[in-house]
């Protein structure tokens, strides 16, 4: 029977298809290719992106970008690309009545771009400005978290930002994307999904359409081992700003098919899950101690978190990192609450959770993933990415897993991945000098508030404030913001 | 009976082609006033398992009328979070926490929401819970304080992003007298003595958590009988309040205004040019005509659009409009520019594009793109819960009811060329026009 299957395979389209046929009038695509920023080839960080933007943004061969966008505005139709280190995927929405049409399009965008150098102009401009002003320079938060990334995988695929290099955008030519579309682009890496009332054979059509693209042969980027970090390290990127934000973490081992994912999701969910009040984090620093807006942690890449309530899927990854996401902080508070983030974590690796915080987030993680695929576009992209991760459909995997998931098996899940030692810590500040001063003097950061605090809160501080951090001057680097993804 | 979505769906969208327009909102819902003021709206859906509560009060930003408040609206929502006597927020947590819940809440100009969206299961005990904590919210001073702290935090981590900036001065430079010159975030000085403002938060609560500003919207895989029931039992017996804030009324602008932010660190050139324009209204064609324009004239097939954007490539981005407010705000269209020397030649495209509605009438088939484009906008939206509950919430802002919605669209079918040539005349006119400017540090 699997042979049988398998000779089945050779001779029908090879896109591989995640279809939900349903009564909704609103019609979802995600079209998905497994190849990503970490395909960027050396000195060309940003191709990717650019490529897809090519697609999504720019004309097709049979119409100008002008004339789609007449065309495609009376349907309210959506169309754009998302590109990850290992997913470049197309999200597409249109009203059931407008499918023919906007599919045109859509299908001409991936099959037969335009490859117009007026295009590519104005393209070139914006990935340029999304990277130079939106991230780097009007968004402390997610500049930290990106630069977080950058540092924890320099030398390794995952070594740049989505976005780029400037210098490298700056030089990008139609040549080297239609070499990315070409060698990328391809039916091996292709999956194609599907959700909604669309007719009958529609699903065929799009993988027989689909099939002109070139066959080439599944070749996810091979990851190198990343290096044992010896000791924390700390970049400090130096820009004009009101305030100081952090984004501290490392590797971790676990990613969404790990045996031990849905029991770190438990820790990680406790300890800061993303936008929540009730997170152990949040509760400390914010609600206790007012020193920010929030403070989280992570487990699986989250860009846009200062936007999203919930993470966009099809950016699945073969490596993650455990973060720690400090929103900016009063200057003055700033080694205070540096010291405290990282007391907390000492605690959760030291201690753990307690039985019954497992049992309440166990059963909050159960009923709240249904939230997770709150529209068909979501339930469309995490269905995917289950494909790609080779586990059941997530809200299930998850329900099943934590419906299994003993205290004890949480407790060693923390202490097998999570540490309290050899961190990364990237701070955005005005005066990166000042603050590479302080943490190297190590002083005690004594704290005072606004209003009288309970008498345990107070003498936690003074354990806090004198908290060692033991960082010297050769693991810290201050960097001037013009440097960062230059 | 909840009737099925297909069904609804599709009845609201065969208005583009009916004769006779029918609802843009295509659910049945259910609006419950009850004696003490407070009004309940329930929409079932046939989205599974999952329920969406958004409890809307009916004051924002533009309800601090008093000097040095500026902000409170939004402070306050923060110290709903406070916990009651009987359930002190780790309780709160925990009974939205076992409902899996997803909460926050939000504030602008016109309103407070409060929302909520967690597994069907959970219904009876959060509106148990969200009930207690609008009648019998009960905080200290010193977590008072505390809270305060995290309203500068969230206006620190917003202060990178240029756009922050340009609303503050707009906004600043256009309104003298209505409480739509401060922003929803509120003046920092204002922020500063927040801590300091105790007594005067009980007073706010007192004037606006009443029963009289408040709805309660409940969307999803809910029964409105069922709702209808624990609404009563748990807010039946909220008392009226009397409070009305006396918003102080906006004398006519009588020439034209500028605003300027030097930005400190290196950035690409932004503008925004604004208007006044009338209040929200969904009983003539002036907000709509002005919502079409916007979409007429800076939208991805506009002229302005293919010029700036596609073709001479001066520009990364445009776009704007009037957004739906209580009171007569603002009409902003807002670029930002590749190059410096270029803020002075989109500055004069924008003028001379509305200008240009005042002589020209517009094409009537990109009349009808925009009304198509505006329907299935709405339509696609609507693709969960949670975003039909939204949309209701900025309805109820405005005039809280959802009629609003299907009182809007029908405007919308009734724009003419001639309207949009009239409104352009009547609103884009000098006197009240407002331009602000952002640049970075002069190259050296």
């Amino acid at each position: 029977m699997k042979l049988l299957l398998a000779l089945f395979s050779l001779v029908l389209p090879a896109a591989e298809v995640v279809a939900m046929p349903g009564q909704s009038p609103i019609i979802n695509f995600r079209i998905a290719f497994r190849a990503g920023a970490a395909n960027d080839p050396a000195g060309k960080a940003g191709l990717a992106t650019f490529t897809a933007a090519m697609l999504s943004d720019g004309g097709t061969k049979a119409k100008t970008r002008q004339q789609l966008l007449d065309e495609m505005y009376p349907m309210a139709a959506r169309f754009g690309a998302q590109v990850d280190k290992e997913m470049i995927v197309f999200v597409g929405t249109t009203h059931a009545e407008n499918l023919e049409p906007f599919y045109a399009n859509l299908r001409d965008a991936l099959l037969t771009p335009g490859w117009r150098e007026d295009d590519l102009k104005r393209i070139r401009d914006a990935q340029t400005n999304a990277l130079k002003l939106s991230l780097r320079s009007n968004n402390d938060e997610e500049l930290g978290k990106e630069v977080l990334y950058e540092q924890l995988y320099t030398g390794h695929p995952y070594g740049n930002v989505n976005l780029g290099k400037l210098s490298a955008i700056a030089a990008m030519t139609m040549a080297d994307l239609q070499g990315f579309y070409k060698a990328h682009f391809t039916q091996a890496n292709l999956i194609i999904g599907v959700a909604g009332n669309y007719p009958k054979g529609f699903v065929e059509r799009m993988q027989k359409d689909f099939a002109s693209l070139p066959k080439g042969s599944p070749a996810a980027v091979k990851l190198p081992a990343l290096k044992p970090m010896a000791e924390s390290r700390v970049t400090i990127v130096d820009k004009k700003t009101r305030a100081v934000a952090y984004s501290i973490g490392y590797p971790i081992a676990v990613t969404r098919n790990h045996p031990d994912y849905p029991a770190l999701l438990v820790a990680s969910d406790w300890f800061g899950k993303h936008r929540s009040s009730g997170g152990n984090l949040y509760q400390r620093m914010r609600e206790i101690r007012g020193l920010n807006y929030g403070d989280y942690s992570y487990i699986e890449y989250f860009p846009s978190g200062m936007y999203q309530f919930e993470p966009d899927p099809n950016m699945p990854r073969r490596s993650q990192i455990f973060q720690i996401w400090v929103r900016p902080v009063e200057p003055p508070t700033a080694h205070f609450a540096l010291r405290l983030a990282l007391f907390e974590l000492d605690r959760l690796v030291d201690r753990g959770m307690t039985e019954s915080d497992f049992e309440t987030t166990r059963d909050f993680v159960a009923r709240s993933v249904n939230l997770l695929m709150k529209t068909k576009s979501a339930e469309l992209g995490y269905a995917i990415d289950s494909k790609v991760y080779g586990i059941p459909e997530y809200a299930k995997y998850i329900q099943d897993a934590l419906a299994k998931l003993t205290y004890a098996q949480v407790q060693a899940a923390i202490k097998k991945h999570l540490r309290k030692d050899r961190l990364h810590i990237v701070a955005i500040t005005d005066n990166g000098e000042a603050l590479k001063k302080m943490l190297v003097a190590d002083e005690p950061s004594p704290m005072k508030y606004n209003s009288p605090k309970p008498g345990d809160i107070l003498e936690e501080d003074k354990t806090v404030a004198a908290k060692k951090l033991g960082l010297k001057a050769e693991q810290i680097t201050v960097i001037p913001e013009e440097r960062v993804f230059q | 009976m909840t009737r099925p979505l297909l069904t609804l769906l599709i009845a609201g969208i065969g208005v583009l082609t009916a004769a006779e327009p029918r609802k843009i909102f295509p659910y049945a819902y259910e609006q419950t006033d009850f004696p003490n003021g407070l009004r309940l709206i329930t929409a079932p859906t046939d989205f599974p398992k999952i329920v969406a509560l958004y409890i809307v009060v009916n004051a924002g930003s533009r309800n601090e009328v008093e000097a040095g408040k500026s902000g409170f609206a939004h402070f306050f929502e923060h110290v709903m979070f406070r916990g009651t006597k009987k359930n002190p927020p780790q309780k709160w947590e925990a009974t939205m926490k076992a409902a899996g819940a997803a909460t926050n809440a939000f504030t602008s100009d016109d309103l407070t929401a409060y929302h909520a969206t967690f597994a069907k299961e959970g219904l009876a005990s959060i509106i148990e819970l969200e009930a207690d904590r609008f009648q019998n919210l009960d905080y200290a001073e010193n977590v008072f304080r505390t809270e305060a702290l995290a309203v500068n935090g969230e206006y620190n981590k917003n202060s990178a992003q240029p756009f922050s900036r340009i609303h503050e001065t707009m906004r600043n430079a256009a309104f003298d007298a209505h409480t739509y010159k401060h922003t929803t975030m509120g003046f920092l000085t204002d922020i500063k003595a927040m801590p300091e403002q105790y007594a005067y938060s009980k007073q706010f609560f007192d004037r606006f958590y009443r029963p009289e500003y408040t709805t309660v919207i409940v969307v999803g895989d809910v029964k409105a009988a069922e709702v209808k029931a624990l609404a009563e039992k748990h807010w039946g017996g909220w008392k009226r309040g009397t409070y009305v804030a006396d918003i102080p009324k906006e004398p006519a602008q009588t020439g034209e205004r500028k605003g300027h932010v030097d930005w400190p660190v290196a950035t690409a050139p932004w503008i925004s040019v604004g208007y006044k324009v009338p209040a929200y209204s969904d009983s003539d064609k002036e907000t709509a005509a002005l919502n079409i324009i916007s979409a007429l004239a800076f939208g991805p097939t506009s002229p302005a659009y293919q010029r700036l954007v596609l073709q001479e490539q001066k520009v990364d981005f445009i776009g704007g409009g009037a957004s739906p407010h209580v009171d007569p705000y603002l009409f902003t269209v807002t670029s930002r520019i590749k190059k410096d020397a270029d803020v002075e030649p989109v500055r004069e495209s924008i003028v001379s594009t509305l200008n240009g509605l005042k002589d020209t009438l517009v094409d009537v088939k990109k009349l009808d793109a925009v009304k198509k484009n505006l329907r299935y906008s709405f339509a696609l939206s609507l693709d969960n819960s949670e975003a039909i509950a939204e949309a209701l919430t900025r309805a109820i802002a405005l005039r809280r009811t959802p009629e609003t919605l299907n009182n809007l669209y029908t405007m919308y079918e009734q724009v003419t060329p001639e309207d949009i040539r009239e409104v352009a005349r009547k609103y884009f006119v000098e006197s009240g026009r407002t331009v602000v400017t952002l640049t970075g540090p002069k190259a050296k």
